[in-house]
């Protein structure tokens, strides 16, 4: 076998765990995504701040007043920032077809590039190019505090009435709610921080927790590759928590066998309890668990290129 | 009505004690936090403390590292987390400048942060010089490897090869300019992340969770966070990730009592300040600069939290007499 | 300035200093990035999306296999891999330094864009004299300072003597403009803007920590638990009650009741295993996600 005449050395002791446990749960998503692409009708439950954006964008029409929305603070373009651009997408195209102005403030360059060229598209595949305002998409800073102090600027002056903060947010999240909420927009957020979530909260109108924020893409559009693959996540959640059970009880069985088997069998072999429990020898559960032990490659030949290193 | 009799204005009802208790201006609340915040720092106040498991461990840590050794310390903070961070940062590097320990600062969180990190550098050098003690140097004592913009590719880097992560990158040798880091003398024979006997970050954004993620289980690695971010460092803590940490200003004066009192160390009177059964004595630095940013700013925490649960009382006992008299 | 790293170890990303081979990759990139440009420039709409779905799928190919590829053990700089399966894995670990370097490169590349943006969108409002015209002003020249006098201070570094600058008594003009420009205004001008967070959390808390319901009941009386815990004079008044108390009953059981252990415990519990779960969940979104964006099945600006 390929991985075993290697030995990598990430596959070493329990490494091997890691690699086949992501591999599995890729293969839920790739199954999921399958199933949803052929057809099949998969259900997601109601989540309720991403019910509210038809709401929000259409309140906003209504007082005349502008959308913001903020892709968080990202300090790459990641999966976080592009599922922001993809539910502000979606946002960007009810508030097109009712001609709402849009803000779309970057804290990045290049998420700024990549919100451009979305939003671009958008409109023009809605047949309404005319309507884009190429400045409604714009970089702000690259530092946290002075992008807060922009932002909330923006809010105050241009007096937003629905404000969208989806994505990486940290300090600057309970500056950005306040500052809608004193100017009564309403607010949809959610940070892939769970120390900002609290302040979302606190704070805004509808809140997203966790990885509703991912299932956001697949709530709005019902993409079939989109749905499918959030049932391939529900898939892992639950293989995680299988495996959590699992673990549990086998260490506890293997703690409560440890330390109440009888001392007769094994008392000329060790001193005390500690001993026996500290014991180098192996369980059947440490041996399960190191199959492709350190089989060291053969002796390997010098680079005559290599550099003497100055001892 | 004649002419020039005044207007009737309509008669305003007087608002309720449960109006008034939910429609409190924020200006007063503002004023009344910022005259809280500030009392204390004009008062001399010592509040009782009892160090966290996890800062004492992070102590400990700190505290086992020979001298001489090299450690790395990722410093992702800048002046905006500054109420926690800069004094976590003082309190990690006298311990390590104290036991003789080398330092290789870098820093994937804020292009701001290695400059940050050396001015503060800077100050203590002025406190040890003060104090006639050796400055502590650039190059001989620590080395400013930079900042990378990808925290990710970055630790992968380091997980990987860290000489070959920080090739290129260069410091300032006395007597030489800008030269490549691993010519300087305390990172010799130190390529790989397993080389060194401790990286401590030092930060109040993600970089712990990338840098977790990445070196756990290669590296020990302890961590100074900002409170808001003590909940999900304690995850990593318990489950035996990280060895250490300090979480806000509490974990900042838990530090700054451990390096002034020692861990089962008598005090004057005989008493042992503060005990722990996991460890053995652990010395402090009595009569050295310990107290900084935690001593002095935990009595305004009491204050601004007092202050906090009393508007959330206020709110609330309004509420309810709202509710009372609509029924 | 000397541009090229100059590498001690030698492998097929790092080539001798003024070697053959390194001019020959290096004037190799420059012809191929022309042609790569130079083809982009003129094709066709409809090839787009595929160029785009390749290019992605190199890129997210190359952290794929040096996650799941067998990775040599314990390669020593002055050793050369055995087979073909070490080959690749050394190769892939030798890529690393350059793939950070890449991303450090594109990183610049992309902020020159961002002030581009800024200085088109500032500019043509001062031209128009648009409402808050001033401010762009302001913008403008402040961009413009830090710029110099950070670039002025760094190269007044450069040199033998650059360590001196450590100590302020050897500053000159332009040390002292960029620690006035960053350490006296960047610096307190941000955290300024985070000491306001003190007074919105001031004002959230009165506004929405209200008991309507059981659940807020809950997490009210929890998040007073927890930071009553944070103040450490509360902690102890706590601790000398519980142990007058023991000493009192000769009970031990009452230690557990501390403010400082019921907090512990509330945080050992309830928070880490509602972290760890929501911890979870955003980590298998995020693999779902770059799955999605590697495979290229994500298509975005999804239909209202």
């Amino acid at each position: 076998m390929l991985i075993a005449e290697a030995v990598g050395q990430q596959y070493r002791e329990t490494g091997w765990f890691g690699v086949l446990f992501t591999a599995i749960l890729v293969t839920f998503i790739l199954i999921n995504i399958r199933r949803a692409k052929g057809g099949k009708d998969l259900y997601i439950r109601r989540i309720a701040g991403l019910n509210a954006i038809d709401e929000a964008v259409g309140r906003a029409t209504e007082m005349g007043r502008p959308v913001l929305m903020v892709p968080g603070l990202s300090d790459t373009v990641n999966a976080i920032a592009v599922q922001a651009v993809n539910i502000f997408a979606y946002v960007s195209r009810l508030a097109a077809r009712f001609a709402n102005p849009i803000l779309l403030c970057c804290y990045n360059a290049a998420v700024y590039t990549l919100a451009q060229e979305v939003i671009r598209d958008v409109y023009q595949e809605e047949g309404l190019l005319d309507r884009y305002d190429p400045d409604s998409v714009r970089f702000v800073s690259d530092r946290q505090f002075a992008f807060a102090a922009g932002v909330s600027g923006l809010i105050l002056r241009e007096q937003t009435a629905a404000t969208f903060f989806l994505g990486e947010f940290y300090a600057e999240a309970l500056i950005f709610a306040e500052t809608a909420n004193s100017i009564g927009a309403i607010q949809v957020a959610s940070s892939t921080e769970a120390t900002q979530t609290p302040f979302f909260i606190a704070a805004c109108d509808y809140v997203l927790i966790g990885d509703e924020f991912y299932a956001a893409s697949a709530y709005l559009t019902r993409q079939p590759v989109l749905v499918g693959s959030l049932v391939g996540q529900d898939w892992c959640k639950l293989l995680v928590l299988g495996s959590i059970l699992l673990g549990t009880l086998v260490n506890t069985s293997y703690v409560q066998s440890r330390t109440t088997k009888s001392w007769d069998d094994e008392k000329a072999e060790y001193g005390d309890v500690s001993e026996r429990q500290n014991s180098a020898k192996q369980s059947i559960v440490q041996q399960l668990a190191t199959p492709l032990l350190s089989k060291m490659p053969v002796e390997r030949p010098l680079d005559p290129n290599a550099p003497v290193e100055d001892k | 009505m004649a002419k020039n009799d005044p207007i009737p204005q309509p008669i305003k009802p007087s608002m309720s004690l449960a109006e008034k208790l939910t429609s409190l201006p924020k200006f007063y609340l503002y004023i009344i936090l910022i005259f809280f915040s500030s009392a204390p720092l004009f008062i001399n106040v010592t509040v009782p403390n009892k160090p966290l498991e996890s800062s004492i461990d992070l102590y400990a840590t700190l505290m086992s590292v020979k001298p001489g050794e090299t450690v790395l310390v990722a410093s992702d903070w800048t002046n905006s987390t500054r109420g926690e961070s800069w004094g976590q940062f003082n309190s990690v590097m006298r311990i390590l400048m104290r036991r003789g320990v080398n330092v290789v600062l870098y820093s994937t969180g804020d292009a701001q942060a290695p400059r940050v990190a050396q001015d503060s550098i800077a100050k203590l050098n002025k406190e040890r010089l003060a104090k006639g003690e050796p400055e502590y140097k650039r190059w001989e004592n620590f080395v400013s490897v930079g900042f990378f913009s990808s925290g990710e590719a970055a630790t992968n880097g380091m997980a990987t090869n860290v000489k070959a992560t920080f090739a290129g990158r260069k410091d300032f040798a006395p007597g030489r300019g800008l030269t490549d880091v691993y010519e300087s003398p305390i990172l010799k024979g130190r390529e790989k992340i397993e080389n060194f006997p401790l990286l401590i970050v030092i930060t109040g954004s993600k970089t712990s969770n990338i840098t977790v993620e990445r070196l756990s289980g290669k590296v020990p690695i302890a961590f100074t966070v900002t409170g808001v971010m003590g909940p999900e460092t304690g995850n990593f803590y318990q489950s035996g990730q990280i060895v250490g940490f300090a979480s806000g200003l509490k974990g900042l004066y838990d530090l700054e009592g451990l390096m002034e009192n020692g861990v089962n160390v008598p005090g004057k009177d005989g008493q042992i300040v503060i005990k722990s059964e996991k460890y053995p004595k652990i010395d402090g630095f009595p009569g050295q600069p310990n107290a900084g940013q935690g001593s002095r700013y935990y009595p305004t925490l009491h204050f601004a939290v007092a202050l906090l649960i009393l508007a959330v009382i206020i709110g609330n006992v309004g509420m309810f007499l709202a509710r009372k008299g609509a029924k | 300035m000397n541009l090229i790293l100059q590498s001690k170890t030698v492998n097929f990303w790092a080539q001798p200093y003024g070697s053959s081979t390194l001019w020959a990759y290096l004037f190799g990139a420059l012809i191929f990035g022309i042609l790569v440009f130079v083809g982009l420039m003129f094709m066709p709409a409809q090839f787009r999306r595929p160029v785009v779905a390749f290019c992605t799928f190199i890129a997210g190919a190359y952290w794929v296999l040096l996650y799941a590829w067998p990775a040599p053990i314990d390669l020593q700089p002055n050793e050369l891999p055995q087979g073909p399966v070490e080959g690749v894995g050394a190769w892939l670990k030798d890529a690393n330094p350059v793939v950070v370097g890449m991303t450090g490169i594109i990183t610049a590349f992309m902020l020159g864009l961002g002030i581009f943006s800024l200085l088109s969108i500032h500019l043509r409002k001062i031209r128009r004299q648009q409402r808050d015209w001033p401010f762009s002003v302001v913008l403008l020249v402040s961009m413009v300072a830090m710029v110099s006098f950070g670039y002025a201070d760094y190269f007044s570094r450069q040199g033998p003597d650059g360590t001196k600058l450590d100590l302020q008594a050897n500053w000159g003009l332009a040390n002292y403009g960029r620690d006035l420009l960053f350490d006296g205004l960047l610096q307190q001008m941000d955290a300024a803007m985070f000491s306001v967070i003190a007074f919105y959390i001031l004002s959230a808390a009165y506004r929405a920590f209200r008991i309507r319901s059981v659940e807020a009941t809950i997490l009210l009386s929890t998040a007073l638990l927890v930071m009553l815990s944070l103040m450490g004079a509360v902690a102890y008044i706590s601790e000398q009650t519980i142990n007058g108390l023991v000493s009192s009953t000769g009970n031990d059981f009452f230690l557990n009741f501390t403010l400082t252990e019921v907090a512990g415990w509330v945080r050992r519990t309830f928070e880490t295993s509602s972290l760890r779960g929501i911890a979870f969940g955003v980590g298998i979104g995020a693999l779902a996600m770059g799955l999605r964006i590697w495979l290229s099945l994500e298509k975005s600006g999804g239909n209202a």
